[in-house]
């Protein structure tokens, strides 16, 4: 699934082990989900968008 | 603490076993068993070290990177205890059990007292596993999965083989190599699911 993780969090000038910390998550799961490996979970993917201050579906595109 | 001070630990540890059983042949006049019984813990924590340096970069970056975090920090400081104990637990175990238990209850609790602290582990883990984030659980049971499908395939054709006659294994030696060989399966199927992802 592409998504608009990696733009936005570079616009703020963080590091994925920064972003990966105001998650509570791994700097690898940042990484997967930057680069398309893996989708993350409702929970996680809310929290994403929560953090960016954007809807789910302006940061992930199913891309169909 | 990172992999690499982890190898520097084992090896210290390695070789300060290997140290008590040179004093305990040299200088104590240790009956054989009890000095190559240290010696064998030395070799093992030194292989072990060994193996830590010699895995790949990404690994060793990677694996520093979980230990890093909160769950794989409060893992690890719990890991230490539970693996000191169990090289303290085998080696009271088998010692007492060459000398000869004739109680045949207490054989029976010295020699699973190393499996205890194995039970230990298993909390560890198990709290491990529910404290990481969810691509790092996903890892994880998918591994163990594939770790404990792969040994039970393993040694159910081992069993078939034995029944027609074809090997011949020590059952006993059979029972002890499972735990391991599930570990070491379920570290290479970690490695790769791992690699998947980065």
């Amino acid at each position: 699934m592409n998504n608009q993780v990696r733009a936005l969090r570079e616009e703020r000038g963080w590091s994925q082990g920064e972003l990966a910390e105001r998650l509570a998550v791994s700097r690898q799961t940042i990484h997967a989900i930057e680069t398309g490996k893996y989708d993350p979970s409702l929970p996680l993917a809310f929290k994403l968008a929560r953090l960016f201050s954007m809807s789910i579906e302006q940061l992930f595109d199913p891309g169909e | 603490m990172t992999l690499q001070r982890i190898s520097w630990l084992f090896a210290a540890l390695g070789l300060a076993c290997v140290a008590v059983g040179a004093v305990g042949h040299w200088l104590l006049a240790w009956p054989p068993a009890a000095a190559s019984g240290w010696a064998g813990a030395g070799a093992g924590y030194l292989a072990g070290g060994v193996v830590l340096r010699l895995l790949p970069r990404w690994w060793r970056q990677h694996c520093d990177d979980m230990y890093a975090q909160p769950a794989g920090r409060r893992y690890l400081r719990s890991l230490w205890p539970i693996m000191v104990g169990y090289t303290l637990a085998l080696f009271a175990s088998i010692m007492l059990i060459r000398r000869g238990i004739d109680s045949v209850p207490l054989r029976a609790l010295v020699a699973v007292a190393p499996a205890f602290a194995l039970v230990l582990l298993m909390r560890a883990a198990l709290r491990y596993l529910r404290e990481i984030d969810e691509l790092q659980r996903r890892i994880e049971t998918e591994a163990i999965g594939i770790a404990s499908l792969l040994v039970s395939v393993l040694y159910f054709a081992a069993g078939l083989l034995q029944k027609a006659k074809v090997v011949e294994v020590d059952a006993a030696t059979a029972m002890i190599w499972v735990f391991p060989l599930l570990c070491a399966t379920y570290g290479i199927a970690k490695m790769l699911l791992t690699r998947r992802f980065q």
